[in-house]
């Protein structure tokens, strides 16, 4: 099934023909605005401001009318960044189950839509081919650990799941998009060993951790990361989508960045971290930090100073306040005006283990996606790497913020219009667009 | 004259110098304390910080206290180290000022200044808990778990053993996820302190379920201790059910603390509306300790759960009473239950032999009462004839309106039943069918109404199935009012078998969404995900515009698995 573009200008011709062809033509479109209502619509439209009744499921229509092998269009800036997709019975049967909203339109309709979209900061972008999805997660854990994976559950989008073996095995080439979540990949399990040593789900996961780096012919977990970390750096550079959030964006920068370096603690990996491991990062490496320090103590659960809200050291936490999205321009910066549609701009924080990002620890080029008004830090942040791209988004979970370990998960039919998971999903479709020529 | 004037401010200042010690005094008398708790409460800050600060001398800790919290009104917390310093200067062993002064510094974040003064405590108090009791709490309030653990392994080391930091102890290895170890600690705490077991409950809550065997074996493990199976028994009535505390509790030793437990936690399980949980936990008080009380609060509870064969054992030992007392308590009860029972000759019988210490209006009540007796025992004529005895009033109406529907009357059950206010399910089961049908006479469909009233579920399902055809224009109404009460005994396959008659026959009746939706949830909970989802989407997709599509949703969601299932 195609549509769209192609279609509508199909049907603009025959009417700007009729501007010269006189009454005849007259005759010809009043009989087509008779028939076109019992034709049905031409296209569904799928709002994204406050009319859309549950925003994440569209994200799952729209992925899935591309992975029937439909063409969709995604209107960045226009209500809250709405999917234009082909009208059918399957499309709209998925739309009446999931409860999202749509609204049947004609070409004439359309063309009234293209037109208010070329006039103002809107643009219209061609989604293409459903993205292949791999999550990076621990084998039999419950997708309820990592708000990506709750998000597509919900949403109804196809994944995959990866780990170590996977990621070592060069798996990683069969799919567009990665996401990595809470994993830390300096080895070190999040700093927990302390305070947590005995809890059994902590010996289950090192328990499973040293099982992986022993079966992968690696000496300790922080070197099997470490390796993991630098197959990751090199799927990204080869042109793969990467979305990571919470601890995996520190731990994954820190991990590409300390590959002659030692940024483990001695009960993770028998030695103690060097002693100038400052100097021994290599940040020319990273895709989004530099410069960063390292926090050398075990006994203080923080790895560097890129988070800037520091959750787990009391001394050094910051209250959370509210992040905005930055507003771009739709049809100079279409991949950053894809990554921030949402029908809020302004989102309340929550915590992760790392919660934001410190602007001073941020390489220059980086696109800054959202920010909190004068706070040092930033929310969101992409750029470019190699051939491919990359995403972190700080903090654990959208509609939870203040999650503690043992918290029950979130539950997303409760929060069907979540503008923090939005961003989330917004990175899932982005990888779907026609790529064109960069307009800057 | 200049001369003269000296002198007299010079006496002035003599006579202030003399009279001011007076007045200080005067200040400082008894009450100081509690006026400026008052200035406090008043919110002048400023004016009860003065007084506090005059009160240090005569009520140091509630003066401190009281300068703690007005400094923390006026955002300056920061402002009281200054004093306390001094003060522990001079009383470097109280533990109030030591506690004040941690508490002040943890919540400014200075650390260091934190463990200094810890360290300074411990030096002048090496042998006492109260240093490493206090800023072990602090740490764990702080999320420092693992700083908490350093300090309360010191302490051990101190202090030869964990005889005086248990309750940190619990606290630090409940939020290190130690739950067993946890309960342990938990339950040496009580021994010395009962009243921590609501501080347990909360501290063991969130025990993952695969871990709460190992705390239920603690806290039942020999020997039987009431403090420690009082809080399973609350634990277990936020985990689970009040049936399951109850469990941890009926098996005590009678003694005054036992039924002391089994009394509050009846109040604990009424209060959840548990009623028969709450009647066995009465019920094994009143064994130990018989009064009239307890045995009105066991009987009503059994009432209220429906089981009034054990309301009338129950006050069996009070039947012959005849003070003023029981007459107003337990002879309503009695009436009550043995009408529920059907008993109603035996209740008319009870109300004429204490017709003399009856006034009227109490009289009017229990013989409309005993006229439901004759109600549940199917006997419609004698209810009649109960009920013409007594004056009609509204409630009379009402249940004359009940027992029309009872004989078919639909018409007459229709004109008294529409002025009913109430939310009782089998009155809005006979307001939806009065209200659909146009249907004036249906004996079948009273039969089946009498058969609910005398908590016949089984007669009432045949009933309703069988009167169906009586009420054509209400059938999937009856029929669906079936299917529940099958769903309700778990008959789910006879539920299911109505469930699909209603979707294939009544498709076009309210009633086909809600039977599509129950059918649905029925598969799911019996694990066949498939089968209700298929269901749950022919449901919305043919009925979109029904109410119950967001319930319908939400089945979805959960038959997919795209939420979790809690």
């Amino acid at each position: 099934m195609t549509h769209s573009s192609f279609h509508w200008r199909g049907l603009a011709r025959p009417g700007l023909r009729c501007l010269t062809n006189g009454a005849r033509c007259l005759l010809a479109l009043a009989s087509l605005a008779v028939v076109a209502p019992a034709l049905g619509a031409q296209h569904l439209l799928v709002p994204m401001d406050d009319a859309q009744q549950n925003h994440l499921k569209a994200y799952g229509l729209t992925f899935n009318a591309l992975k029937a092998g439909n063409r969709a269009e995604w209107f960045i800036n226009y209500r809250g960044g709405s999917f234009l997709l082909p009208d059918g019975p399957e499309l709209r049967k998925t739309a009446t189950l999931d409860g999202v909203t749509f609204e049947p339109l004609d070409n004439g309709r359309l063309a009234q839509i293209r037109a208010e979209i070329a006039s103002g900061n809107m643009d219209a972008v061609t989604l293409e081919k459903a993205p292949r999805i791999a999550i990076y997660t621990p084998p039999k854990s419950p997708p309820w650990d990592d708000a990506v994976t709750l998000a597509l559950r919900y949403a109804g989008i196809e994944y995959t799941t990866v780990w170590d073996d996977e990621v070592m095995n060069g798996d990683l080439q069969k799919y567009d998009w990665l996401h990595l979540f809470h994993e830390d990949f300096t080895g070190q399990l999040n700093k927990l060993y302390l305070g947590f040593r005995d809890a059994p789900w902590f010996v289950e996961q090192r328990e499973r951790n040293l099982d992986a780096a022993k079966r992968l012919g690696f000496a300790t977990i922080p070197a099997l990361k470490k390796a993991v970390a630098e197959r990751i750096r090199q799927y990204v550079e080869g042109g793969g989508f990467l979305f990571a959030m919470c601890g995996a964006t520190e731990t994954l920068e820190l991990a590409i960045a300390a590959h002659n370096a030692d940024i483990a603690a001695a009960y993770a990996d028998g030695t103690p971290i060097d002693e100038d491991v400052d100097a021994k990062m290599d940040w020319k490496r990273a895709m989004a930090f530099r410069d960063v320090h390292v926090e050398q103590s075990p006994f203080t659960n923080s790895m560097s100073d890129i988070d800037g809200h520091q959750v787990n050291v009391p001394a050094r936490r910051q209250p959370l306040g509210q992040f905005t999205l930055f507003a771009f321009s739709a049809k100079f910066d279409p991949v950053a005006t894809m990554l921030v549609q949402d029908h809020r701009t302004v989102i309340p924080d929550y915590y992760g283990v790392t919660t934001s990002f410190n602007k001073a620890v941020i390489k220059p080029g980086v696109t800054v996606l959202a920010y909190e008004e004068g706070a040092p830090w930033v929310k969101y942040i992409h750029g470019d790497y190699g051939k491919g791209s990359w995403t972190f988004l700080g903090g654990h979970d959208p509609e939870d913020p203040q999650h503690n370990i043992g918290n029950a998960p979130t539950d997303l039919a409760l929060h069907p219009n979540s503008p923090g998971y939005r961003l989330i999903l917004n990175n899932v479709l982005f990888p779907a667009a026609k790529k064109k020529p960069l307009k800057t | 004259m200049r001369r003269s004037r000296s002198a007299r401010v010079a006496f002035t200042f003599a006579w202030v110098l003399t009279l001011a010690p007076q007045a200080a005094r005067a200040q400082a008398q008894p009450g100081l304390p509690m006026r400026a708790l008052e200035l406090e409460q008043a919110g002048k800050w400023r004016e009860a910080l003065s007084a506090y600060r005059a009160a240090l001398d005569e009520s140091t800790t509630a003066a401190i206290l009281g300068i703690e919290r007005v400094y923390d009104q006026l955002g300056k917390r920061d402002s009281i180290l200054p004093l306390i310093d001094s003060m522990i200067t001079k009383r470097p062993r109280e533990p109030m000022l030591r506690t004040v002064q941690l508490r002040t510094l943890a919540y400014l974040h200075r650390d260091e200044a934190a463990a200094a003064a810890f360290e300074r405590w411990v030096q002048i108090a090496p042998r006492e808990a109260a240093p490493y009791r206090e800023y072990a709490r602090l740490l764990l309030d702080a999320g420092r778990a693992t700083a908490a653990d350093t300090v309360l392994q010191r302490a051990q080391r101190a202090l030869g053993g964990t005889k005086d930091i248990t309750v940190e102890m619990a606290q630090l290895r409940a939020a290190t996820g130690l739950w067993e170890l946890s309960a342990q600690s938990w339950r040496e705490a009580m021994v010395a302190s009962p009243y921590l077991d609501q501080a347990a409950v909360f501290s063991l809550f969130p025990t993952p379920d695969s871990l709460r065997g190992a705390v239920r074996q603690v806290f039942r493990a020999p020997p039987v201790a009431v403090e420690a199976r009082r809080a399973l028994a609350l634990l277990e009535v936020r985990w689970s059910s009040a049936r399951e505390g109850w469990l941890a509790l009926r098996d005590l030793p009678p003694s005054d603390d036992a039924v002391s437990a089994w009394t509050e936690f009846g109040d604990e399980a009424e209060a959840s509306g548990a009623w028969l949980v709450a009647r066995d936990a009465f019920a094994a008080a009143l064994a130990h300790k018989p009064t009239r009380e307890l045995a009105v609060r066991a009987a009503n509870d059994a009432l209220s759960g429906a089981d009034p064969a054990s309301a009338v054992k129950l006050l069996e030992p009070y039947a012959a009473a005849a003070d003023s007392e029981s007459v107003r308590t337990v002879l309503p009860l009695r009436v009550r239950a043995l009408s529920a029972l059907g008993r109603a000759a035996d209740a008319e019988a009870l109300i004429s032999a204490n017709a003399s210490r009856l006034d009227s209006l109490a009289h009017m009540r229990l013989v409309r009462m005993a006229a439901w007796g004759w109600v549940r025992a199917g006997d419609l004529a004698k209810a009649r004839a109960a009920m013409g005895t007594t004056p009609m009033g509204e409630d009379e109406d009402r249940t004359m309106g009940w027992i029309s529907l009872y004989e078919g009357d639909l018409k007459s059950a229709r004109r008294i039943l529409k002025r009913a206010t109430e939310t009782d399910p089998d009155l809005l089961l006979a307001l939806a069918l009065l209200a659909r049908t146009k249907v004036d006479s249906a004996p079948g469909v009273g039969s089946a109404f009498l058969a609910l009233a005398r908590a016949d579920s089984a007669g009432a399902v045949t009933k309703l199935v069988t009167a169906a055809p009586e009420v054509p224009d209400a059938s999937a109404l009856l029929l669906n009012a079936a299917a529940r009460i099958h769903s309700a005994r778990h008959a789910d396959s006879s539920a299911i078998a109505l469930w699909e008659r209603i979707v294939k026959d009544y498709a076009s009746q309210p009633e086909a969404a809600e039977a599509e939706l129950e059918w649905a949830r029925t598969l799911r909970r019996n694990g066949d995900r498939a089968g209700a989802v298929e269901h749950l989407e022919h449901m919305i997709l043919t009925y979109p515009r029904s109410a119950l599509v967001p319930q319908a949703r939400r089945e979805l969601d959960l038959a997919r698995q795209s939420v979790p299932s809690l």
